[in-house]
Order: structure tokens, then sequence, then C-alpha cells
């Protein structure tokens, strides 16, 4: 508290720095400057002068940058540039008290002539000058001097008025068209300098500036324009008072430019016309695809080649040798399949004398259709913001597009077709549009036809409607009214515009966001749908595809032709490259597979990747190309990989494309707490099944169980076997436990950990009697014969495995559905089948949520891919991937007999495609031992997974 | 995403451009500049760590600490009788009341602050992971984007106090239980990055073996392994060209967690260093346990920890029938470790330093669902006007328009109570109304964050509370 107290001294002189920096500006600047009329000699009457100078401001310099260190930490200001400009305040405030010391030398003779004084006097006014920038930086924003250079306005070219201006200024008469002109130039000042005050969404004194309405119907002090008369017009007189006018407009002291002001003028004296075209202000791509052609100076022959070298030409950028095969075969099979390719076929591959093998290589995968799909549907997941679990599924408002887009993935479906598809759905893709559906009551920009519009805005079309959804968008020229309109097309009713969530009164008009590509309007959803599905493909549309073809690119190459990927208006960095790339993609019938190869077979793919050391220079708006950027492994590649070469990571899918046919919901016993159903507490529960088997003999009998936790399972009193890794199917035969008449299936099942939590039985028999008899025991809620399965908690008597006991005081057991364990790949009487899930097939998990896969509760464009310290805590000591390793280590251990070296060269082939160096294997074998165990190996697998050799792709 | 620095720069320009004005113009005495200055206050912090206890399921107002006239239970009596179906007790804090079985929570009110007049928002049917989505985020769901969790907020701002403490821990949910993908939706940092996100710890009593290397892994092999790991990516043909930013955060995610895992502070988390007698009064349950470990947290230079009592439908605080009998147990769960946390910490000196924070979505009543006014749908459509079992003698339905909110250390005020409730019912806030964006405001404005903290995502700011508008309630601060 105390030592508190006097802090608001320290603040106000804190404050005082902004007034205090004035001084030794002043006072160094002036003598610097009659130190200069000193110079040979001259002018020697101003000695004394620029002594007092000196000192006065080298003290009133210590005294600012004491100021501002209480600025900053009475204020709490903090930033790399405060950061800056107290260091070079110190080193100035340094530069003046040696200059004043260096002074007094000179004058008392110590030193022999002004030289070393001068030159500090220079250095420190250079300093001030640098230091004084930064300052003014920090108080008045850091374009304020670079946003009057000109050429320096982004979004806004101020030159237009100025051409304007002289073009109709002269004229008697102007023409329709040239009003308009003049109306939209008006506008766009308006734009520039009047509606962060006067605009719909914000209507300072009652004034509008962005509607004809507004405009004529004036403010709270009554109209603003008197067409024809500029001097009567309000709005006039307010923009040619002094600056320094209290009532001036834009404001005091930011006034309009005279060019400006004379084109206001001219428009209210022609009348103050307003046209109906719409106002532009944030630069908007052309919908159309410019048909660049192939140069055809360069000696490329590859068409993205010839393309990019007229780039690099450009930008003076040389080709750099290709990589080689390894490198190549490794992106090719990580970007096609998501897999990493098997020792033996980089072998292979390397050694192919075939001069057109990497060509080959890439039709060869990407004719893999199962694993293009398994790969390519991450993408599309995130993209269409599909998932198998997660909000809004829980009560039903919310569908899954799997099978459509796994079908469609797998087919190649041509891209118009997939957005037709996704348009105008069928019960399998209405998903994507249907969006989330929370219960209660929903801000009006979150309504599931609003979500349709923004998502089709964001995922296909690359823009913005979010915005536009609340109110008229800041960031692009779209309009409330324009998101209602697009919004309308899937409501089933008329939409009210809501502004901020506050109804406005006024009814939503059908349409498209381009509506130069055709009427979507009609009178039922339907209809429109079906409209707009087919405006939307239209190759007129270059947009579409434009988006599409961005997206592809940045997948292979790591950064888009256009940044961020869901901003289609910003500036390509090659216009030619990406138009020439979405018309071939069109021409080719809209095939994704065309577009990856036509990119991927390119020198350019094949280029070595480029290192930056952040990751702004990659984002930066002044990003220049030259090749290829490292990537991470994204979670589903690195769980593949890990699956590859060391263990399963997943053994369950929640969706699964073979789509075996037995049901995968696990039973245990019911238990409740207050009346109701909740997760079993740990400890043995005990189940029995009576089933009836006709008599006729039994040719053989099969079953599989999965329990979690552990279990051990009895056939007519006989025990058949135990198991305690639900993700392992156990299958056995189990003929001779069966007899025809009565049987009684008994299991004691163990649920393990300190709290309540998810535990099931999954067990099937199959019963093939004579006569082609087939019958099928499945564990379940109500047997199919109407027998239930019962179960108990309280430890039974001996004889609870027989026939005979009596087991009506048991309760019934309770269906725990599938949720928490998915579909075992394995689950089915097939021994030949995938031993490892897919990561796109598997439903969120914490492993996959903390390597970068999103919650779909929004679309997610491009993932954050950079390790965190979350990650790397959920990979060094996760519980979940260190069982991984320990089952790997197990069964490695054994396919390789306990041998080191033979390991260690499995390890280096498997995972980075090369053997060890000496070095490497020495290591690694210092590891391992003499013997071994599974230890030593889990420590080098985990070292090999996690290293930047196996994270990234380069 | 762009952290928006205009804003900052905005207020630099407010504080900084008048002052410059002055310097340049000798006509303007510098008193007229000090007057003109209408600057907010900077923000003197306050505290460093914030610990949310999180009663998850809507507790009652009425039946813990806003007790209203005690109607006991009598077979035939009318429901519309029962505001609180506990006697009051007194507090160490004069005149002020609480419910029967929160004697221990009482006698520490003279360290902290009560606010009674909490409202929650409106959001149409009533659900608790809505309400405790839009209570974490301080966002109405569904949003177009995904917003961050306070904690993310607080861990993107300040970061770690400890290095090797995950600046956001959350402790005591599991995910596994129903509607977990709707506590998902909250438990993030999302458009932060998920470098921001909460360090996960559903069951605090294995809360050790979040932190330390994997089980059965010894000290000397886990170190042996980060050695082998370091020498072999240094010799690895990919670390042989220049720096890259992938890169340089692999090597340095790494080499965080490596220091956590192997340092003395994750023994923080081991809760048999705690003195048997204390470890026996906070061992209630894992919400209790969750309280240890926070104190332990908090007093090693954690930022950000929130213990929930679990959510699970019609569990914990969520008494859809049993109110009374079930109430019982809820606050056996937490009057003994949360009066423990607070004595604790403040024996230690940490009070001062850390803001304590327990709240609840929403609270109950007998009668009303929703709030008075508003039509929504009943979600217990058999509770009888006269009730002849006890399963129905308690508060069954939803009520959002009042409900308490406790708060101490971190320059709260102490033996303050602040804002009211009706007395009879409907028992609503009638004086001094908080909303959401005032606490998170409050919290925020106790840590120094600034109100204007903002990020651009997707072109739009986001701030900390919805368009920067949350106020912070400074009655509350001493």
């Amino acid at each position: 508290m105390d030592e508190n107290a006097l802090n608001w001294i320290f603040q106000l002189l804190g404050r005082l720095h902004p007034l205090a920096v004035h001084f030794p500006i002043g006072l160094l600047v002036v003598a610097l400057f009659l130190e200069l009329l000193t110079l040979n000699g001259k002018r020697i009457g101003l000695r004394e002068g620029i002594n007092w100078m000196i000192y006065l401001g080298a003290g009133f310099s210590i005294l600012a940058t004491s100021f501002g260190w209480l600025l900053r930490t009475f204020d709490d200001y903090s930033g790399e540039l405060v950061e800056l400009h107290q260091n070079l305040g110190i080193a100035t405030a340094l530069f003046a008290v040696i200059t004043a010391l260096l002074l007094q030398k000179t004058l008392s003779g110590n030193i022999s002539n002004y030289l070393a004084y001068r030159s500090m006097l220079v250095l420190s006014v250079i300093f001030l000058s640098f230091t004084g920038h930064l300052g003014a930086s920090l108080t008045h924003g850091e374009d304020f001097l670079s946003s009057v250079l000109p050429n320096n306005s982004e979004s806004y070219d101020e030159n237009k008025s100025v051409v304007l201006l002289a073009k109709l200024d002269k004229l008697d008469s102007l023409s329709e068209n040239q009003l308009d002109d003049l109306n939209l130039g008006v506008r766009a000042i308006f734009a520039h300098n009047c509606y962060q005050c006067h605009s719909e969404n914000k209507q300072k004194g009652e004034l509008v500036l962005e509607t004809k309405k507004g405009v004529f119907q004036g403010g709270e002090s009554g109209e603003v324009i008197v067409a024809g008369n500029p001097e009567e017009s309000e709005l006039y007189k307010r923009i040619t008072l002094s600056p320094n006018d209290d009532l001036v407009m834009p404001k005091k002291g930011k006034v309009l430019k005279a060019n400006e002001i004379a084109l206001i003028k001219l428009w209210i004296e022609k009348g103050a016309h307003w046209s109906d075209r719409t106002l532009k202000i944030f630069p908007e791509a052309e919908l159309a695809l410019t048909k660049p052609e192939l140069p055809a100076t360069t000696k490329e022959k590859h068409p993205v080649d010839k393309l990019v070298d007229v780039y690099f030409e450009k930008n003076d950028i040389d080709w750099e040798d290709l990589v080689d095969d390894k490198t190549f075969i490794r992106r090719a099979y990580l970007d096609i399949v998501g897999l990493l390719p098997e020792p033996d076929v980089i072998h292979q591959f390397e050694n192919n004398p075939d001069s057109d093998k990497r060509s080959k290589l890439i039709d060869n995968l990407l004719n893999d259709k199962q694993n293009y799909t398994q790969h390519w549907l991450s993408f599309w997941n995130d993209l269409l913001r599909n998932d198998y679990s997660g909000t809004g599924f829980i009560t039903g408002g919310r569908k899954q597009i799997t099978d459509w887009l796994y079908t469609s993935l797998l087919d190649n479906k041509p891209y118009n077709s997939m957005i037709s598809e996704l348009i105008n759905p069928t019960a399998e893709s209405e998903g994507f549009i249907k969006g989330i559906q929370w219960r209660g009551l929903v801000n009006a920009s979150q309504r599931t036809e609003m979500q349709a519009a923004q998502n089709i805005g964001q995922s296909l079309m690359g823009i913005n409607v979010k915005c536009a959804s609340c109110h008229n968008s800041f960031v692009s020229n779209l309009t409330l009214d324009q998101a209602y309109g697009f919004a309308s097309i899937f409501a089933d009713s008329v939409l009210e515009l809501n502004r901020c969530d506050k109804p406005i009164g006024k009814m939503a008009k059908v349409n498209f966001l381009y509506p130069e590509l055709g009427a979507v309007e009609a009178d039922s959803l339907k209809e429109r749908l079906l409209k707009l599905s087919e405006v939307m493909v239209k190759p007129e549309n270059g947009r579409l595809y434009r988006t599409i073809t961005n997206r592809i690119w940045e997948r292979l190459m790591g950064r888009g032709i256009i940044e961020p990927l869901d901003e289609m208006d910003n500036a390509p960095w090659d216009a030619a490259l990406l138009d020439w790339l979405a018309a071939d993609f069109i021409a080719s019938g809209h095939d994704l597979k065309h577009l990856m190869k036509m990119i991927m077979t390119s020198k350019v793919y094949q280029l070595p990747t480029i290192d930056y050391k952040k990751l702004e220079q990659i984002k930066s708006s002044k990003y220049v190309f030259e090749g290829p950027i490292i990537r991470r492994l994204s979670a589903e590649q690195f769980s593949d990989a890990v699956s590859q070469i060391i263990s399963p990571v997943y053994y369950a899918a929640a969706f699964d494309p073979t789509g075996e046919g037995f049901s995968t919901r696990r039973i245990w016993h019911r238990e409740r707490k207050f009346d109701r159903d909740v997760l079993p507490e740990p400890g043995k529960r005990y189940f029995r099944h009576k089933f009836n088997l006709t008599k006729k003999e039994i040719i053989q009998a099969k079953a599989i169980i999965s329990v979690d936790h552990s279990y051990t399972l009895y056939l007519n009193e006989q025990k058949v076997s135990m198991g305690a890794d639900w993700r392992k199917v156990d299958k056995f035969d189990v003929t001779r436990y069966l007899n025809t008449g009565e049987n009684i299936i008994a299991i004691e099942g163990e649920n393990e950990g300190k709290i309540a939590n998810p535990a099931g039985i999954l067990f099937v028999m199959r019963i093939l009697q004579k006569d082609s008899l087939e019958t099928i025991i499945q564990s379940a809620e109500v047997s199919e014969e109407g027998e239930d399965w019962k179960s108990t908690d309280i430890i039974p008597e001996e004889n609870w495995l027989t026939l005979e006991f009596d087991d009506k005081e048991w309760g019934s057991v309770l269906n725990y559905g599938s949720k928490h364990w998915d579909r075992l790949l394995s689950y089915n009487f097939d021994d030949n089948v995938s031993s490892y899930a897919r990561a796109s097939l598997v439903r969120q998990h914490p492993f996959m949520k903390a390597l970068g896969r999103p919650s779909r509760e929004n679309v997610t464009t491009s993932r954050d891919n950079q390790a965190t310290l979350l990650q790397a805590l959920e990979l060094t000591n996760g519980e979940f991937f260190n069982k991984v390793l320990e089952d790997g280590a197990s069964t490695w251990l054994e396919e390789n007999n306990y041998q080191g070296e033979k390991i260690v060269d499995a390890l280096y082939q498997k995972s980075f495609g090369r053997m060890p160096t000496k070095k490497e294997k020495n290591i690694m074998l210092s590891i391992l031992g003499e013997r071994p165990d599974k230890e030593g190996l889990q420590d080098l697998f985990w070292a090999t997974l996690l290293s930047p050799e196996f994270q990234f792709i380069y | 995403m762009d952290k928006n620095t205009v804003n900052q720069r905005r207020e630099f320009i407010k504080k900084m451009g008048t002052a410059s004005l002055v310097a340049a113009s000798t006509s303007i005495p510098t008193a007229s500049f000090l007057s003109s200055c209408n600057t907010p206050a900077p923000i003197n912090t306050k505290a460093d760590t914030v610990i949310l206890l999180w009663m998850a399921g809507g507790m009652a107002h009425t039946e813990t600490f806003d007790p209203k006239a005690y109607a006991p239970y009598e077979k035939g009596m009318e429901s519309k009788r029962i505001l609180s179906s506990f006697p009051k007790v007194p507090t160490v804090v004069d005149g002020l009341d609480f419910s029967e079985g929160l004697e221990s929570i009482g006698s520490i009110m003279d360290k902290g602050a009560i606010i009674r007049s909490y409202k929650s928002a409106d959001l149409g049917h009533i659900l608790h992971t809505r309400h405790q989505y839009h209570w974490h985020t301080c966002y109405e769901p569904p949003q177009s984007v995904q917003v961050p969790h306070l904690g993310a907020w607080i861990a993107k701002e300040l970061g770690p106090i400890n290095p090797v403490i995950p600046p956001f821990i959350s402790m005591g949910q599991r995910f596994t239980v129903g509607e977990g993908e709707e506590l998902k939706a909250f438990h993030t940092a999302g458009f932060l990055g998920s470098e921001f996100g909460p360090f996960l710890i559903p069951d605090p009593s294995s809360g050790l073996e979040s932190v330390r290397p994997p089980q059965g892994m010894s000290l000397k092999r886990f170190e042996a392994r980060y050695k082998l790991y370091k020498e072999l990516t240094e010799k690895s043909k990919v670390m042989e060209r220049g720096s890259d930013y992938q890169r340089e955060s692999l090597m340095r995610s790494m080499e965080q967690s490596y220091r956590l895992l192997n340092s003395p502070e994750s023994m923080v988390f081991d809760l048999t260093q705690e003195p048997q007698e204390k470890y026996n009064i906070y061992n209630t349950g894992r919400f209790g346990l969750g309280c240890l470990t926070a104190k332990r947290l908090a007093m090693n230079g954690a930022r950000f920890v929130s213990v929930s009592t679990e959510y699970e439908p019609f569990l914990g605080w969520d008494t859809h029938e049993n109110g009374h009998t079930r109430m019982i147990k809820m606050k056996e769960l937490i009057d003994g470790p949360v009066a423990q946390l607070i004595k604790d910490l403040d024996e230690s000196g940490h009070l001062d330093r850390t803001l304590i924070i327990l709240a609840s979505e929403f609270s109950r009543d007998a009668m009303l669902e929703g709030r008075p006014g508003k039509t929504v749908k009943d979600q217990v459509r058999n509770q009888p006007d006269i009730i002849e079992d006890e399963k129905f003698y308690g508060m069954h339905r939803h009520f959002t328009d009042g409900s308490s909110i406790l708060m101490w250390g971190g320059g709260i005020k102490k033996g303050l109570v602040y804002g009211k409730t009706a007395d009879e019912r409907p028992c609503s806030s009638i004086e001094n109304t908080v909303v959401i964006d005032q606490v998170h405001q409050t919290i925020y404005h106790a840590l120094g964050i600034h109100p204007e903290t903002n990020y651009t995502i997707e072109g739009r700011p986001f701030y900390t509370t919805p368009d920067g508008q949350g106020k912070p309630i400074l009655d509350l601060f001493a």
C-alpha cells in the first residue's frame, strides 16, 4: 500500500516526458546548426551560446529519458517499438552527455580540436532524430509519415479524385455516365473520410453518408445537401471551415484535401446526382478468370515452370537443382496418400532408370484410390466443417456428410458436381448447408441460413460473409443487405435484417453475392438451391475455381499463391499462374487429381525447400516465391506414419468405409445414481446369457470379443479366453464348447481405474449348423431371441457359470453405445483386414487435438502447424503415445530377433528412408546395449519420431 | 492473427497527443493539460494468479450463499413455499448469513467479497453447457470463430509466472461424460492458438502423472532419452541447413517440455507431500483435491487454474430432483476445501496476489424456469404443486435472474457484500446487477490486462469482452 502511495508522482512525471523531449530536440538540433555556421573558424561569437545549448541539451536529454522510463513503467507501455524507442533514447542521452564532456575537454584544452566533439554532436542528433521519429510513431501510429507518401494508400487511390476533377471540371454539361463517375468519386471520399462516424454501423449526429437515403435525408440538424448550391449545403460548409474550427469536418486538425473539396463542390453544383452503381471501396478480384497465354519466350517445358520462369526472371531468382529421388518420393507419398514410402519402394524408385519415373509415381499414387481418399478426407473435413463428433450432434442439430464425401473422393467426382451437390444437396450431402443448430436462442448472425452463406463464402469462394452478416462489412465491400440476400436463398421464409442482432424492420431480398452470374430468385427453397447450384459452378465464376486451386497449391507447396486462403480479393504473387491453373482445372473437367498432377509434375514442386526465420515472412503480403516451404506432418500424417512403422495408433474408426455389419454397441452392467444411468464405477461385473441351438450338427462356431478393460469368457462352464486390451479383438474357434440345445455364456468383466469410466463388452459368435443354418449370438441389451443378458455387481456363488444357476435376482445390462470405442476395424470374422485405422477416420481425440487437428465447429482452412509446449508434453509423457511405443517395442524386438544393428538399420530406413550414418548408428547402439530391451528401443523410437527429419516434409 | 496495437496506440494518442501539443505551445498552462487529460486510470495490477472454483450445473443461490426464508419439509407442503430448504447460519461478517452447511466458508468471508446480484444471459432454452460456454468465454454460443476461454486470454497476455508451470490449467472435468462435446467447445484457446489452451487434469489426484516422465520411466532414463534426442537431431542432415522457424519451434517446445517434466516444480502435484491432517480436510473428493492442487500451484507460480465440481447432466449441482438431499452432499464437497484454500493462501502470504473466484453458470428455483417474464421450455415437468414425496423438495428448475459469486484476494475488498436479490420469489437481482462482461473485465483489471486488448480474426477485431465494452466493477477493489 505505502510504497504505491507515491506512484502518482512518478506517473505524473512520466507523463511530462512528451513535454521534456522537445527541449533536447530543439537545443541539440539548433546547436548543431550553429556549430555548422562556425566551421572554418567563422562566427566565433556563437561559441558561448552553443556551449550553453549543448550543456542544457545534454541535461534535458537525461531528464527526458528518465521521464520516458517512468512513463513506460508506470503507465504500462510495452512492445517492440516502445523498447526500441527506449533504447535509442538512452543512447541519445548518453551521446549528448559525451558530446558535452568532449566539448568541455576541448574548451579546457585537453583535446586539441573540435573534431571529436563535432562528430559526437552529429551522431547525437542522428540518434535523436530516429528516437524522435519512433516516439512520434508511438503517438501517431507507425504509418503517420508513410501514409501521406504518394502510392502508399493500399485500398484507395486518391489520384482518382484528382484525375476525375481534371476531367469533369472543365465540362459544361455531364453525361449520365460522367455524373455516375462523379458521384462514385464523391462517395469514395465519404467512405474514406466520413464512414467512420457516419455509416449505417455508426450513425453519429443521425447522419448516414453511406446510402442515398441517408445523404439526402440529412442528420439531426436537417438536410446537409442543397442540390445545385454548395454554399447553402451544410455538408459543404462544414468541410470548408478553418481546420481549427470546432465544427470542421471530418474533424478538427484533419480536413479534406483541396481537390476532394472541389470534387464534392462540383458534385453538388451539378445537381448532386446519385448513381445506382455500387461503390467498391475495397479492392476486389475480377470474378472471371483472365485467360493467360503461356509465355513463349521461356525454355521451360512444363506450363507451370514456364509461368514461374517468367516470374523468377522478373524477381531475379535462379532455378535451383531439383531434389533427389529420396526426398521427392517422400514428398509425393505424404502429399497424395499421406503415408511414408516403404524402404524397398524407395530403393526401387531410386534405381529406376526411367526418366519419366516421377510423373509415373504421381499417377500411381493418385490411382491408389482408398489411400488418396483417406488422406485428403482430412482436408475436406476441415474445409467443409464435417466431423464425427462435436457440438450439435447431441440433439440432431448437425449432420455428417462423411459417406457422401468419402464416395466423392473415391470416385474423384468432378469439382463442379461436388459443389452442386453440396449446395443443392441430397440427404447425404445436406449437412454442409444445414450448419449446426444450437438449442435455445442464437445470435441472428449465427442462424443456420446465415451459417450456410458464411461457410459457402469462406470455404468455396474465399470471401468473408461473417463480417457482413452482422453489419456492413469493414473488411470488404459486402453489405448487410447482400449477406441477408445470400442467406435468404437457404431460408424457408423471408428473413428480416438484423444489425448487430437487432431487427431493423427491413426484409431481405433473395440475391447471390455475384448477381452477374445469374438470378437465383424462385418461389421455393428447392428451386433456389437448384438455381444457386447452377450459378455457382459456371465457368464465369472464376473465383470458385481460383479458390480451390489456391488451396491445393498451398497444401502441396506450403504457401498459397494468395494468402490468407480465405481472402481471395488479396493480390496473388503471380496472377497469371493462378488463373492459368484454375482455367486448366476447368478445362480438365474439374478434375482435382489433374490439378494436383499439374502442380506436382512441375519443376517448381521439386525445388528444394526454403528456410524462413519467422512465420510472418511467409504470410507477408510482400512474400516472393522462391520454392516450397518446410511443412510439418499433420496430426493425421504423423499418426499414420507411426502406425505404419511402430505400432497401430488407432484400431477403431468412427467411420468405416468397409462397413462391416455387426453392431458395435457395447453392454455393461447398468449403473444408476439418483435414478439416472451413469458411467460404471471401477470393479468386477458378472454377465450371463443363455441361448438355444436347434438339434442339428454343429459344423463350426467362431467367436470374437473385445472388452473394456478386461474379461474372462466361459462357455458352458469352460474357460475359453481372457483378454485385457479392448483395442485388439480376440478371435477363436469355439466349436468344441457348444452343444445343441441350451448353452450358457458367462463373462467376468472388470472396469479398471479410480473413478467411474466407460466399460463395455462387445461379443459376437457365429454358429454354422448342418443345412447351412447360421446363428449369430451378439452382446446386446435385449437379445434377438428376446432373452436378456443379465448382470450383477455382487460376487456370485461359485456355480454362476452353470446353466442351472438362478439369475433371477440379477439386473439387466445397459447398452453403452459405441461412442467411447467406435468401430474396431478388426471386429469381424475375417483375418486379413488392415491392422490400423487411418487417423482421418477417427473421432476427435486428445492426441489428435494436441497435434493440431481442429475441432470442426467452424470452417478451418489452415491449421496452426507450429510445435507447442502442450503438444510436446503430450508426445513426451502422454500415456497414449507412450503405450503405442511400448507395444511397438515388443513387436520389433521379436521380429528382429533382439539384434541391435538390425533394429537400428530398419528404424532408419523406415523412418527416414535412409541408412544411419556411422555416428548415428553408434549413438543408437550405445543406448540399446548388448541385449536390446523394450525400454531402450522405446526410447530410440521416441527420439526418431520426434526428430525434425521425421516431423517435417522438407 | 494480428494483435491490434491500434487501440493501444489510440490510447497513446489520447495520453500523449495532448501532452505534445502542450509542450509545443506555451500559451496553454501545464495545469490545464493535466486536467483535460481524461485518460482512464492506468491499471496497477493487483493479482498475478487466478483460481476459478467452478460450481458446474447451476448452484442455487438461495440454498447456498444467499439464503431466504426457510421452509422445512412437510409432507403435503406447497412447492411455492420453498425459498430455501435450509436454515440460515451467520458468517463472520456482521449481517451476512449463509445457508446451513457452509459454515467454514462463512468463517473466511472477512477475507473476501460476495456478489449477490449476478445475472446470467438470456439464451432462450436454458442449457448448462451454453451458459457455461458464455460464462467462460464471455461470448454467447455459437460464434463464427472459435473463441478462447478466459484462462487462454490470460495465458496469452501474461504467459506463465513460473516458466515450467503451464499458464492455463483446468482440473476436475472429464470430457467423456454426457455433453462432453459441448464442454470441449469452450475448453479451448480458440483463435489464440493451441499454445494457450488448457492443460487438462481431469483427476487432480493423479495430476502428478501429467507432469512427470511417463509411468515406469526412471528419471535417469528420462534424461538419457532426451540426451539421445539432442545428439541425434544435431547430427541430422535436416539440421544442417540454416535456421527455420518450424525447426526452431519444435526444438524449443521439446526443450520446454523436458524442463517441465524434469523440474522440481512438478512435485507441486504430489499431494502426498501435504501433511495428512490438512490433506484430510481437502479430501472431500476430486474437487477438494483439486483445491489442494490449486493451492500448491498458486504458491509455485501458476497463472490461471480452474477447479470444477464436475459437470455431468443431472448430477452434481444439476439437481432435477432430490434437490435438498443432494445439496447437503454438494456443500460437504466444497465447504471444507474452499475455506482451507483461502486460509492456506492467506497464511502463506499468497492471498494478496491471488484472485479466487467461486461461481456457477446460473442459479436454481423451485418454481421458475429461466427468469420472470420470459417463457422458456420447462425442463422439470413433473414437479408437483403439492409435495408428497421428499424427492420433490428442493430447487429443481434453472433460474437465470440472480445468483452469487464469491471472490477473495487479488485486491478484492474484505467483508464486502455487493448487490442483492429479492427476499420473495422471484429472488431476482434487484441492486447493482452484474453481468458476465463485468466479471471478466474485473478479473482482467485485477491482472492489469487492458480492456481494449483485441486480435483481428478473419478481418474482425475480437476483444476480451464483446466489442471491448465490458467494464470492471471497481467497487469490488479495496
